[in-house]
């Protein structure tokens, strides 16, 4: 059985966890913040919002999708994730321009790791006040040869459609 | 459909990036406490420039910079009044107090000068409106702006490391110039520092080795390079990542690109989900 590793990343509130539910066979596995965790974050102990997903492509291949997020404090967790990974999916927050610092930062911090191939996923698209892929690009400063998909990640055809654009970009850097 | 945010999140020279690339046409409204500003974009150009509490009106602009005596002002207003809602600077340019080229000259800086101050917010909530037009007067309104000098002149006196390193986290980042900058860059003006670094951003030396040859300080380099930047003349990026170690299963795709056959099974399985 092989094992493929897709990364979903972004800052809080992205729709990480939105995304891998829209698509994964299984229920996602979060380790969400709940409130009641605020007192062992103020104890010390951190917590990590992960999720996982999994989509079984054959009987000996299976795809796994790890949510991430971006922060510096988790990033122990890329060595760990970018085992095996074919590709990356930036997911930001088309509504909210606080947070583009912080997906710029992600995005940075993952080229600088390793050049695989990533999307960045204009999320939460079907919001009134969403920035248009095209404007988003210009505000995250996105050179043109990275894709920008347009993205509503409680809708499975967009997610789909992502993962789709992820693919098509891992398949021209193939290998025969 | 607005753009909405604040522009400590993302600057004014971002958002003056995002109008001049995007090719934007729309009414840009800012609020800073009891302050307040609009700005018109016509197709990525500025159309006009005002704060809500201007300072002076047109006419005691005109009067202070020496265009007009006291004395024409009073006549030019009682005009106005007598001619209906004609605006101040169509009853000057009709009866002979200013000519039409120094009325848009007046104006035009006064529109540079707005727009600069606006620089100085550290804060401020933002909402671009696409598609307003701005309901304009012939005779006062300039000729459109081009943003690329308004940005290189707001980024000048833009003294927060914070914006800067937004876009220049480190100083091992190398400059490079964007790939079509050569049209606009012929309409920027530079001071003669500028043209130093300008005429040294290579796609090869790091920000650190421009600093050290030209003798300037890591932060007026790192400004510098910042405005060219905003303008959309340079991008910068990281030295190339470190090759990955070799022989490690499946590493990602640096490592060893995935096989085809791989990839359009899943490609095909996602497909039919
Ligand atoms: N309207 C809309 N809401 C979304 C979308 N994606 C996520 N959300 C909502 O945004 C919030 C944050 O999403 P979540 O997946 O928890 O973000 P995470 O922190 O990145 O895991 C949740 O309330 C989601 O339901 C979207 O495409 N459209
Ligand atoms: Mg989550």
């Amino acid at each position: 059985m092989q094992t493929v590793k897709m990364v979903i990343s972004g800052a809080v509130n992205a729709g990480k966890t939105q995304f891998i539910r829209a698509i994964s066979e299984i229920e996602v596995v979060s380790t969400e913040r709940k409130a009641s965790d605020d007192t062992k974050l103020l104890k010390g102990e951190t917590t990590v919002a992960m999720d996982f997903g999994r989509i079984t492509i054959s009987d000996d291949l299976v795809l796994h999708l790890f949510g991430t997020p971006g922060q510096k404090r988790f990033d122990f967790m890329w060595e760990i994730l970018s085992e095996g990974m074919l590709g990356l999916i930036v997911l930001v927050d088309s509504t909210r321009p606080e947070t583009f610092r912080e997906t710029n930062r992600i995005i940075d911090f993952f080229t600088s790791q390793r050049d695989a191939p990533y999307v960045v996923a204009a999320n939460k698209q079907d919001h009134e006040n969403a920035w248009a892929p095209d404007e988003l690009r210009l505000a995250l400063r996105l050179p043109a040869h990275v894709k920008i998909v347009p993205c509503v990640a409680t809708q499975k055809d967009s997610v789909k459609n992502v993962l789709l654009e992820l693919l098509y970009v891992i398949m021209q850097r193939s290998a025969d | 459909m607005a753009l909405v945010g604040n522009l400590r999140d993302f600057a004014l020279a971002d958002f003056l990036y995002l109008i001049d690339r995007g090719y934007k046409t729309g009414s840009l409204q800012l609020n800073r406490q009891s302050a307040a500003a609009t700005l018109y974009f016509e197709k990525g150009k500025l159309l006009y420039a005002a704060q809500a509490q201007e300072r002076e009106s047109l006419g005691e602009m005109l009067q202070r910079t020496g265009k007009l005596t006291p004395q024409q002002v009073q006549q030019a207003v009682q005009l106005q009044q007598t001619d209906g809602n004609q605006s101040l600077g169509t009853v000057l340019v009709e009866h002979d107090l200013i000519t039409r080229e120094d009325l848009q000259r007046h104006i035009q800086t006064h529109i540079e000068e707005t727009v600069y101050s606006l620089f100085g917010w550290p804060d401020g909530e933002f909402c671009f409106n696409a598609g307003v037009k701005l309901d304009r007067d012939d005779v006062q309104s300039p000729v459109p702006l081009g943003v690329e000098n308004l940005i290189m002149e707001g980024v000048r006196r833009v003294d927060e490391w914070g914006r800067i390193k937004d876009h220049i986290p480190n100083t091992d980042m190398i400059a490079r110039f964007v790939d079509q900058p050569l049209e606009k860059a012929k309409s920027i003006n530079l001071t003669p520092d500028e043209w130093r670094i300008f005429a040294r951003i290579n796609g090869k030396d790091s920000i650190k080795e421009v600093i050290s040859r030209t003798g300037l300080s890591e932060f007026d380099v790192s400004r510098i390079v910042y405005g060219f930047i905003s303008a959309g003349l340079v991008e910068v990026t990281r030295p190339r990542p470190p090759v990955p170690a070799t022989g490690r299963a499946g590493a990602g795709a640096a490592a060893g690109a995935p096989k085809r056959s791989l990839v359009s099974r899943i490609i095909n399985r996602i497909r039919g989900m």
